[in-house]
């Protein structure tokens, strides 16, 4: 074949895969691209008493100075973190039990922590109403055995934890189970073979080799639970209250677009903060 | 150096018996190597050794010391995976010093040990490189000398070249058998590659389905295999299914006299033990094809009932396909359920 004939040929998929591509990229562009930079240029570009229009911080510098704005932030800050807390050690044990366990049990195990991602949250947050909330089966069983009942997490800060830690287990373990995947059965033996008891064969052979499974766990958790509405909305106080709630509230019942978009992008930073953080991060393990 | 004894050990998986009331006893500084084909119970008999399976009967000693229910990390036995298993988070220098440092030992003497052992198995000045920097061989080298650095009393390689091509293959067992000498460690060495086990062993154990077939020194197991499945599973082998009757091996008019009672048998006769004749009427066989390696050339055999034989000769140019001939074995064994029941060698 006439190496001119190839090379037609090839210049002839350029616009097939850039089509292909297309619709993906313009569907972002539009949908998730532009809003941001709308939301920025809206939040910085305010009105003036002329009619006008002029660039101004107002609406940062009010979030950044209001203690009620400043705790919300500080409450979502707090229950992001709670809740990678106790994520991390609980995912990370459901996944070494799934990866090293066989048999029934394993299966048992795998099914019901898989099972929260097929519950709708508006669902969960009822369950844990039910279960958790004033009178709830919780209580009923103290009451039947004479016992006092609990101090109910509805409410407080603590619902919202419980729900996000429930909501996001199935996700974390398995992209925790995906990184110790690659861990090899001869490795592991490898290491016990040298001495390595299982603290050891733990800390100096599986954790390396899970940390960017990890970071990207912790991300996800992280970003998805920044970032929640449903759980916080319904299982959480109302003041202060986590960002997703905040925001609507300031947009719907207060009819304040302009300070919910501040909100937004504010809450946009710190996920895109988050991103950059665990970018940075995988790339330097691999560069390692 | 120490000396290793398995007695009686069986294991089962299920209803699986991978091995069954195995007996072995390998000398202070021996190379015995495991040999058998796929499903065997080999590198289950290695695991078990290592610690890694747990006996389902038997007794593992080494050196008197019954290590048949100690964790891995405790037995005085270091393996070579045949994946390398080499920690890839870690350079050469930290795979192999991480053994020392779990027993705590003094940085300077970790540094020295470890050193050492990469001189021993030719890797010197190679600890920084990370082991994704190095070759198929240098990581089974490094594999090999993470073992040997801790010293252990008994050294487990577990089809460690299987990965390797032809070439590097032979290069690396001849080192380790250098070295297994020069140290005299007592080894177990599990292959199913019949050309790796005669190069390397000692003694060579051929198992089949979880039982021992024959324990014996290489030459024995090839010139007097004590099964059919020896015979056939050790070097090429023509195994010819017959009868005795009246002092003869008889099949599809081949015979041949044997001192033996009536009664089904089976012929073994090496391609190189079979001489053939040109035969001056019909013939037992005749020849359907010749192969020229040029030191020497192989003649495919057919009988009567068309079963083919192979015969080594060394020169391709007396024979030509088609043409009859009679066959004249050297050296032969007769079997009878499983046990040869007769040996010959005219040579």
């Amino acid at each position: 074949m006439p190496a001119s004939d190839i090379v037609g040929r090839a210049r002839g998929r350029v616009p097939t895969g850039l089509l292909l591509v297309a619709p993906p990229v313009a569907l972002v562009c539009w949908m998730i691209i532009w809003p941001i930079f709308s939301a920025i240029a809206r939040t910085l570009w305010l009105p003036d008493p002329e009619g006008g229009r002029q660039l101004s911080v107002a609406t940062y510098t009010f979030f950044f100075t209001d203690s009620y704005s400043l705790n919300n932030l500080a409450i979502t800050l707090w229950t992001t973190g709670v809740c990678a807390a106790f994520l991390l050690p609980i995912c990370l044990s459901i996944a070494l039990y799934l990866r090293f366990a066989d048999g029934k049990l394993a299966a048992y195990v795998q099914g019901l922590a898989i099972f929260p991602m097929f519950v709708p949250s508006i669902i969960l947050s009822y369950a844990l109403i039910r279960v958790l909330g004033p009178n709830g089966t919780v209580d009923l069983l103290l009451n039947s055995v004479g016992l006092p009942k609990i101090n109910t997490p509805y409410l407080t800060p603590w619902g919202p934890v419980i729900g996000l830690v429930w909501d996001n287990i199935p996700i974390t373990v398995l992209i925790l189970l995906s990184g110790l995947g690659a861990v090899s059965d001869q490795s592991i033996e490898a290491a016990r073979d040298v001495g390595a008891n299982r603290r050891s064969v733990f800390w100096h052979i599986i954790l390396p080799r899970i940390t960017n499974s990890i970071l990207v766990a912790i991300s996800f958790t992280v970003l998805g639970i920044f970032s929640a509405f449903t759980l916080p909305y319904v299982l959480g106080p109302a003041a202060p209250e986590m960002m997703g709630p905040f925001m609507q509230r300031t947009f719907r019942d207060l009819n304040d677009p302009t300070t919910a978009i501040t909100q937004a992008v504010i809450t946009f930073c710190f996920c895109i903060a988050f991103g950059i953080f665990y970018v940075r991060s995988v790339a330097k393990n691999r560069k390692a | 150096m120490a000396v290793l004894d398995i007695r009686d050990v069986s294991k089962t998986f299920g209803s699986v018996h991978a091995v069954q009331r195995f007996n072995l006893t390998v000398a202070d500084g021996e190379l015995v190597c495991l040999l058998g084909p796929s499903g065997s119970g080999k590198s289950t008999l290695l695991r078990m050794i290592g610690g890694f399976e747990t006996a389902s009967g038997g007794q593992i000693t080494i050196d008197g010391e019954h290590v048949t229910r100690i964790p891995p990390e405790k037995r005085p036995t270091g393996m070579v995976f045949q994946s390398h298993a080499l920690w890839t988070h870690m350079n050469v220098f930290r795979n192999l010093a991480f053994g020392l440092k779990l027993r705590r030992l003094p940085r300077d003497e970790i540094r020295r040990r470890v050193e050492a052992v990469l001189d021993q198995v030719g890797l010197a000045g190679y600890g920084q490189r990370m082991t994704h920097q190095l070759s198929g061989g240098q990581q089974q080298r490094v594999a090999l000398a993470r073992s040997l650095v801790l010293e252990p009393k008994i050294l487990l390689l577990d089809e460690p070249f299987a990965s390797l091509d032809q070439h590097l293959r032979e290069r690396l067992r001849e080192e380790v058998r250098d070295l297994q000498q020069r140290l005299g460690i007592t080894t177990l060495f599990v292959t199913h590659g019949q050309d790796e086990a005669l190069a390397l062993a000692d003694r060579i154990v051929v198992m089949r389905d979880g039982r021992t077939e024959q324990i014996d020194p290489p030459d024995m197991v090839y010139r007097a295999p004590a099964t059919p499945f020896v015979a056939g599973f050790i070097g090429s082998m023509n195994l010819i299914d017959g009868a005795v009757q009246n002092g003869a091996f008889h099949h599809a008019g081949f015979t041949l006299a044997v001192p033996v009672a009536d009664g089904p048998a089976i012929l073994a006769v090496r391609p190189e033990a079979l001489d053939i004749v040109q035969a001056s009427a019909a013939g037992a066989a005749h020849v359907h094809r010749v192969t020229d390696f040029g030191a020497h050339a192989i003649v495919d055999i057919e009988l009567g009932d068309g079963v083919r034989l192979k015969s080594q000769v060394p020169d391709a140019r007396l024979w030509k396909a088609g043409m009859a001939i009679d066959l004249q074995p050297r050296a032969f064994a007769v079997y009878r359920d499983d046990v040869a029941i007769h040996r010959a060698d005219r040579a």
